[in-house]
C-alpha cells in the first residue's frame, strides 16, 4: 500500500527511539523504586538520588516512549484515515532527531541538577525551544496530511488525533510561560502546574488513546461503531470537561475553594463522555469476542478501553472530598495518572504497534514467544501494579490520617506494596525487552528473515494481526460510520 | 464534524476557555497578594528569605525532594496534618508569596515540611537542632528509625582529621553511622545551604484576615485562601 509505504521510516524512527525511551525509562523507574524499600541502593552519586531518578524515569517515559510512540502511531494513522501518503518524510526524521536530542539533554540535566521541580515540567529550560520547534515539525506534518485529505468523511479517530496536536503545543507553551519566562507568583504556580499535567494526560495521552480504539475496533472486527452517533457528542463533552478538570488534584490545598471545586464538578460532568465512549467501544466489541483469541492488537486494545474506564474511576473517586481526604498524596494519586499513561495509552500503542509494524515492513513477527510474553507480562503487570498501588495508597492514606501513628511505623507497612510495586514494574520491563527483541528482528534490514529458518514459525501459529483481521478495506475513512 | 477550519476553532476555543477561565481569573483574583503589615511590631509578613536559604532552595529543587514531601498543611478537620503537628494552622495561599519556586508535591512517601523549621525549633539549642537536619541528610537511620529515606551523603565531605584542624561542624554520629577512626564528616556549602532552607520553613505569624475566613464557628470553608 503506497500510505504505509510513505510512512514506513518516519513511524520506524519514531517507534524505535520510542522503544529504546521505554527502556531507558524503565531502568530509571526500577531503579527510583527500589530506593523505596532499599534506600541504600545506588544512593551515593548525586546523580542517582532519589529525587533526580524519579522524575527524570518520568519524564523519559512520558517524553521519550509516549511521545515518540504517539508521533508514530499518529503520523500512520492520519495518513491512512485521510488516504493520502506521508509527504517529504525526510523533514519527520529530521524531527525525530530534534525531539529525541531534546529529552536526551532534558533528562541528562534532570540527572545532573537541573531540574525545576514542576511535576512533568522538570526539564532544564535551555530544551524548551528545541522541544517545540521538533514538535512544530511533527504536528505541522499530522495537520497538513488531514487539511490535504481525499477523503469526504472524517472519523472519529481524526478528530482526536487532530484536537492532540493542538492541544499539546499550546498547554506546553501557555506552562512555560506561566512558570518561568514570566513567572506567576505563589500559589498560581501548583495552579498552572496542576492544569498542565491534567491537560498532559486527559487531552493528549487519552485522545491518542481513544484514536486507537476507535480505530482498530471497526477495522479488525469489520463492523461500524456501535452507537457512532454520539461519538462527536463524546468527543466536544471529554474535551471541554477535561480541561477544566484540573483543579481538581488541589483538593484540600491552600488555593481559592473554587479551583478544586470547579475541577471536581468538571470531573463529575466527565461521566457522560466515558459511558459514550464506553457504548461506541464495548458496544462494538460485543458479540465478537471470540475475534479477541485471534488478535493481539485487539487484546491490547481490549486492556486500553479497561485500563480508561479504571482511569476514569479512579479520577473521579480522588474528587470525592471525603476519599481524597484519606488517599490524596498517597499512592493512589500516583495509580490515577499511571492508569491513564500506562494502562490506557501504552498498551493502545502496544496494540497499534502489532497492527501497523508488520503492514509498514511487510514482514511478520518472528517470534511469538515473544508476543505472547509481551502480552502476558503487561497483563499481569498491570493487575499487580493496579491492586498493589490502590491497596497499599489506601492503607497508606489510612495511616496518614491515624496520628498516632509513627513514621517509622508507616514505613514499615507500606514496605510490601513498594516491593510489589518493584515487581510489577520488574514483570512489565521483561515484557517491554521481550517486545524490543521482536522489533528489532522486524524493523532492522540486515535481521533477513532467512537466516535463521530454525526459528521461523508456520504464519498460522503465529497470533498474527494480518492473519486474523478480515480483510481491511483499502479506503478505511469511511469505516464506523453506519 | 467535515469541516477542518471548524473542528480547530472549537478544539481552540476549549483550551482557551480552561485558559482563561481557570488560569486568568485566578491570576486575577491572587496575582495581587501582598505582604501584610503587622500593626502591633510594624513587619511585614511573610519575611523574606535569607540569601543563603534561598540558595538551598534551588538545592531543594535540584535534589527533587518535592518527589516525596509536599509543603502544604491541611486545613483543621481535613486529613490530620494539625495532629500531626505538621504546623499549628493550615496554609495560607499568602505564606506562598516569599517563595520564588512553590513546592506544593503530590506525595507524602515522607513527611510534610512546610513547617519542619518551626517544629523542631523549640529543643532551645539551636546548635543540635541544625545538626539533627545534617544527621538526616548523612544518614537519616540515625535520627529516624524505620525511616526509608535514601541517604544523601553526597552533601559531606569525609576527610581524614590528619594534618589539619578538626572542623567545628563536623557531625557526631552514632558508631554504626560514623566514619572510620580519624575521618570526619563535615556538610558542604550545598548541605549548609539546604539546612538553612529547611530551617526557614515555619509559617508561624497567623494572618487576621485569613484568619477569620477560616475560622471553625460556622462552618469551616474549604481551602485556605
Amino acid at each position: 500500500m503506497e500510505i504505509d509505504a510513505s510512512a514506513k521510516w518516519p513511524v520506524l524512527a519514531f517507534f524505535g527511539s520510542a522503544l529504546l525511551w521505554l527502556l531507558a525509562g524503565g531502568v530509571l523507574q526500577l531503579i527510583a523504586s527500589i530506593q523505596l524499600h532499599t534506600p541504600a541502593f545506588l544512593s551515593n552519586c548525586a546523580w542517582f538520588a532519589h529525587g533526580r531518578l524519579a522524575p527524570a524515569a518520568q519524564n523519559a517515559l512520558v517524553y521519550g516512549w509516549g511521545m515518540n510512540a504517539a508521533f508514530a502511531f499518529g503520523l500512520w494513522l492520519m495518513a491512512r484515515l485521510s488516504a493520502i501518503t506521508l509527504r517529504h518524510g525526510g523533514w519527520l526524521f529530521v524531527a525525530a532527531k530534534f525531539w529525541n536530542l531534546a529529552v536526551t539533554l532534558g533528562v541528562l540535566g534532570i540527572l545532573a541538577g537541573y531540574s525545576t521541580s514542576f511535576e512533568l515540567l522538570e526539564m532544564p529550560r535551555f530544551v524548551t525551544l528545541l522541544l517545540l520547534a521538533a514538535y512544530a515539525l511533527i504536528g505541522v506534518w499530522a495537520v497538513t496530511t488531514f487539511s490535504i485529505r481525499n477523503t469526504e468523511n472524517v472519523f472519529a479517530s481524526q478528530w482526536y488525533l487532530f484536537g492532540a496536536a493542538f492541544w499539546f503545543p499550546w498547554l506546553y507553551a501557555i506552562a512555560q510561560v506561566m512558570l518561568f519566562k514570566a513567572p506567576v507568583r505563589g500559589v498560581l504556580q501548583p495552579v498552572v502546574n496542576a492544569w498542565y499535567v491534567h491537560g498532559l494526560y486527559g487531552l493528549w495521552f487519552i485522545p491518542v488513546a481513544l484514536a486507537a480504539a476507535y480505530y482498530f475496533l471497526p477495522k479488525i472486527l469489520g463492523k461500524p461503531i456501535a452507537n457512532y452517533y454520539l461519538a462527536p457528542l463524546g468527543f466536544w463533552w471529554l474535551a471541554c470537561a477535561t480541561a477544566f478538570a484540573g483543579g481538581s488534584r488541589l483538593i484540600g490545598s491552600p488555593v481559592p475553594v473554587w479551583i478544586p471545586t470547579l475541577g471536581v464538578v468538571a470531573n463529575f460532568l466527565l461521566v457522560v463522555p466515558v459511558v459514550i465512549i464506553v457504548l461506541n467501544l464495548f458496544g462494538t466489541l460485543s458479540g465478537s469476542y471470540r475475534a479477541l483469541s485471534g488478535s493481539v492488537t485487539l487484546r491490547f486494545i481490549l486492556l486500553s478501553m479497561a485500563g480508561f474506564v479504571l482511569a476514569s474511576v479512579f479520577n473521579l473517586a480522588l474528587s470525592l472530598r471525603g476519599l481524597a481526604e484519606i488517599v490524596q498524596f498517597t499512592l493512589v494519586t500516583e495509580l490515577r495518572d499511571w492508569l491513564i499513561f500506562y494502562a490506557c495509552f501504552s498498551t493502545a500503542m502496544f496494540g497499534a504497534a502489532y497492527f501497523m509494524l508488520p503492514r509498514l515492513t511487510e514482514r511478520e513477527w518472528r517470534s511469538s514467544a515473544m508476543v505472547k510474553t509481551h502480552l502476558g507480562a503487561t497483563v499481569i503487570g498491570v493487575v499487580l501494579l493496579t491492586a498493589g498501588l490502590a491497596l497499599g495508597g489506601w492503607q497508606q492514606g489510612r495511616l496518614l490520617n491515624n496520628p498516632e501513628m509513627t513514621w517509622g511505623g508507616l514505613t514499615q507497612a507500606l514496605t510490601p506494596w513498594l516491593i510489589a510495586r518493584t515487581v510489577g514494574l520488574g514483570l512489565l520491563f521483561v515484557g517491554h525487552v521481550a517486545f524490543l527483541l521482536n522489533f528489532i528482528w522486524l524493523a532492522c534490514p540486515c535481521c533477513s528473515q532467512r537466516t535463521a529458518p530454525a526459528q521461523f514459525q508456520n504464519p498460522a501459529d503465529l497470533e498474527l494481526p494480518a492473519v486474523s483481521s478480515p480483510n481491511p478495506p483499502e479506503s478505511p475513512a469511511t469505516e464506523g460510520h453506519p | 464534524m467535515k469541516n477542518g477550519l471548524a473542528l480547530f476553532l472549537w478544539v481552540f476555543l476549549t483550551l482557551a476557555l480552561s485558559w482563561a477561565g481557570l488560569l486568568l481569573t485566578a491570576h486575577r483574583q491572587l496575582g495581587g497578594l501582598a505582604q501584610y503589615k503587622d500593626p502591633a511590631d510594624e513587619t511585614l509578613y511573610p519575611q523574606p528569605m535569607s540569601g543563603l536559604a534561598d540558595q538551598g532552595r534551588l538545592v531543594y529543587q535540584d535534589l527533587g525532594c518535592v518527589s516525596c514531601h509536599t509543603q502544604q498543611v491541611r486545613r483543621e478537620g481535613y486529613g490530620s496534618d494539625l495532629a500531626r503537628k505538621w504546623g499549628s494552622r493550615g496554609s495560607y495561599a499568602r505564606d506562598y508569596i516569599r517563595d520564588n519556586t512553590v513546592f506544593f508535591g503530590s506525595s507524602r512517601l515522607g513527611p510534610d515540611l512546610r513547617n519542619v523549621g518551626s517544629r523542631l525549633g523549640d529543643s532551645g539549642q539551636p546548635g543540635e537542632y541544625e545538626e539533627w537536619f545534617y544527621k538526616i541528610l548523612y544518614a537519616p537511620q540515625s535520627v529516624a528509625a524505620g525511616s526509608n529515606m535514601p541517604p544523601h551523603a553526597f552533601l559531606f565531605d569525609v576527610h581524614p582529621v590528619a594534618g589539619r584542624q578538626p572542623s567545628a561542624k563536623a557531625l557526631k554520629l552514632p558508631t554504626r553511622y560514623a566514619p572510620p577512626a580519624g575521618m570526619e564528616v563535615v556538610p558542604t556549602p550545598r548541605a549548609q545551604a539546604l539546612v538553612a532552607y529547611l530551617q526557614s520553613l515555619k509559617d508561624t505569624y497567623d494572618y487576621p484576615v485569613e484568619k477569620s475566613r477560616n475560622a471553625p464557628p460556622a462552618k469551616p470553608k474549604e481551602g485556605g485562601h
